[in-house]
């Protein structure tokens, strides 16, 4: 097997593993307003804290460099709710639902799947060494992509998505991984230098998503206490279990 | 580190964290009561400082052991939320103008008080980190005491606290945060192990406090793509100023 098959099918690997984050959500049955808010904090906390992760690796390639990538983050994000929202609200149709529903969970597939294309450049850079380290590498990215998708599945189900159609949703937004890892791989020394761009404007998008959407959404509908908790503690369970990986 | 020497520098840069607190008391002290959106922004510019301040101590506070550093994060969290609880605190908005009575004031001194302990905690802790880490940690929570402040001497004149006194009182809830960024520094001096734990008490207690009382108040004051604007824009710029100084 060629090197980058290998690289291709390492990735894809991580990218199938983002949909075993909707399992947790198999044992949930009832689906009230209190879910929404909590599981909307669980996916605040997990997406700051993988944030914390990519601003530590990106900083690593350039400071400045990740920060521009940042605001271009932002400025993405602020552009694409500028076009859902001139789509007139009822217009907009994901899975069941519509409107202000339908218009959070399109917004969370596209940031979630957008910062993959910066993850599957730092793979296939960080491969860029050798495929010795390969497996290891790989498995560590598969157990750091199941949190993500316990973050995408926390916003598409209490909308009433299934819990399988939750599962693919969570690989779809991680299919950019093998797809940007191969050229990575093959081309480090013309990916490396936008890594740190990449890595800052996954970051910014993630963050003004949690800032800007689904914090304020989680406080209207919960207790201020349960919400910071669960917020507060997913991110640091997620900082301390990328470092330790 | 294991030596006190530095404790000088730590006791130095405390106080002046505690002191630019009277920053925050000019617009009352001026009798210019600042709107209630800008109240908003100071308390998102509060908590992306604390965030960045957060993220500083858990890449580099907590790399000696994440078990501990995880626990302390843990306590940090269960103190706030205890201490609220005990307090009756929880849910206070420090901007409720409805019930202008005593114990409204009462209560948003003691919630700065104990917040001014955790961060004592957090500038003790990367003091011992590393002493580039706890100036830039001190001077990051001196400029995160200014909007606090303002936030708390806003809410102190209407109650009917006279603008002096509420920005002798701004800075006197501070004065714990000296004390504890001593006591910190010289715990971790006297029992490196205990470092990771500090930190994350640290941690979880920063953390926690800005997502139960900054951001929520924020939100309720101005719209929530001006917070989350100030508020990355401060959690950026502390995150590269400070989060990779080591």
């Amino acid at each position: 097997m060629s090197e980058w098959l290998v690289v291709f099918l390492y990735a894809l690997l991580t990218a199938v593993a983002t949909g075993l984050g909707a399992l947790p959500f198999v044992f949930m049955r009832t689906i009230s307003e209190r879910f929404v808010s909590y599981a909307g904090a669980v996916a605040s906390g997990l997406m700051l804290g993988a944030s914390f992760g990519l601003v530590a690796e990106g900083t690593g390639y350039g400071r400045g460099e990740t920060l521009l990538g940042g605001l271009l983050g932002v400025a993405f994000i602020l552009l694409t709710q500028r076009f859902l929202g001139e789509q007139d609200g009822h217009d907009i149709v994901f899975e069941a639902a519509r409107g202000e529903g339908a218009r959070r969970m399109l917004l969370m597939v596209i940031v979630m799947t957008v910062h993959s294309f910066a993850e599957g450049v730092a793979v296939g850079v960080s491969f860029g060494g050798g495929v010795t380290l390969g497996a290891v590498i790989t498995i560590a990215i598969a157990i750091h992509n199941v949190p993500e998708g316990v973050a995408i599945s926390a916003v598409l189900r209490p909308q009433g998505v299934s819990v399988g159609r939750c599962a693919a949703w969570s690989v779809f937004s991680s299919l950019p991984q093998p797809l940007m890892a191969v050229p990575a791989f093959l081309f480090v020394e013309a990916f490396r230098p936008a890594l740190p761009y990449g890595l800052g404007f996954a970051a910014g998008a993630m963050v003004f998503m949690v800032l800007g959407d689904l914090l304020p959404e989680a406080y209207g509908h919960g207790k201020r206490a349960q919400v910071a908790t669960l917020a507060a503690a997913s991110a640091v369970a997620m900082v301390l279990f990328q470092q330790w990986l | 580190m294991t030596t006190l020497e530095p404790l000088g520098t730590v006791l130095a840069f405390s106080t002046l964290a505690a002191l630019a607190a009277a920053f925050g008391a000019l617009p009352q002290a001026f009798h210019v009561p600042p709107p209630r959106r800008a109240i908003g922004w100071a308390n998102a510019l509060a908590g992306g400082l604390m965030l960045g301040v957060a993220y500083a101590l858990l890449t580099q506070g907590l790399t000696q052991g994440l078990l501990a550093g995880g626990a302390g994060a843990l306590l940090g969290l269960a103190f706030v939320r205890g201490t609220h609880a005990l307090a009756g605190t929880g849910e206070l908005d420090l901007d409720s103008s409805e019930s202008p009575s005593a114990s409204v004031g009462y209560k948003s001194v003691l919630v700065d008080a104990l917040h001014a302990a955790d961060e004592g905690v957090a500038i003790g802790a990367a003091m011992a980190v590393a002493l580039p880490l706890g100036t830039a940690m001190a001077v990051t929570l001196a400029i995160h005491n200014i909007p606090e402040a303002l936030v708390l001497t806003s809410a102190l004149t209407r109650v009917g606290v006279r603008p002096y006194q509420s920005a002798v009182i701004a800075v006197a809830v501070n004065v714990n945060q000296v004390l504890l960024a001593v006591f910190a520094f010289s715990l971790v001096a006297l029992w490196p192990s205990l470092l990771p734990w500090l930190a994350g008490f640290a941690v979880g207690a920063l953390i926690y406090r800005t997502l139960v009382e900054l951001l929520p108040e924020s939100y309720a004051q101005a719209g929530r793509t001006s917070i989350a604007m100030i508020t990355l824009l401060a959690l950026g710029v502390v995150v590269l100023l400070v989060g990779v100084t080591s």
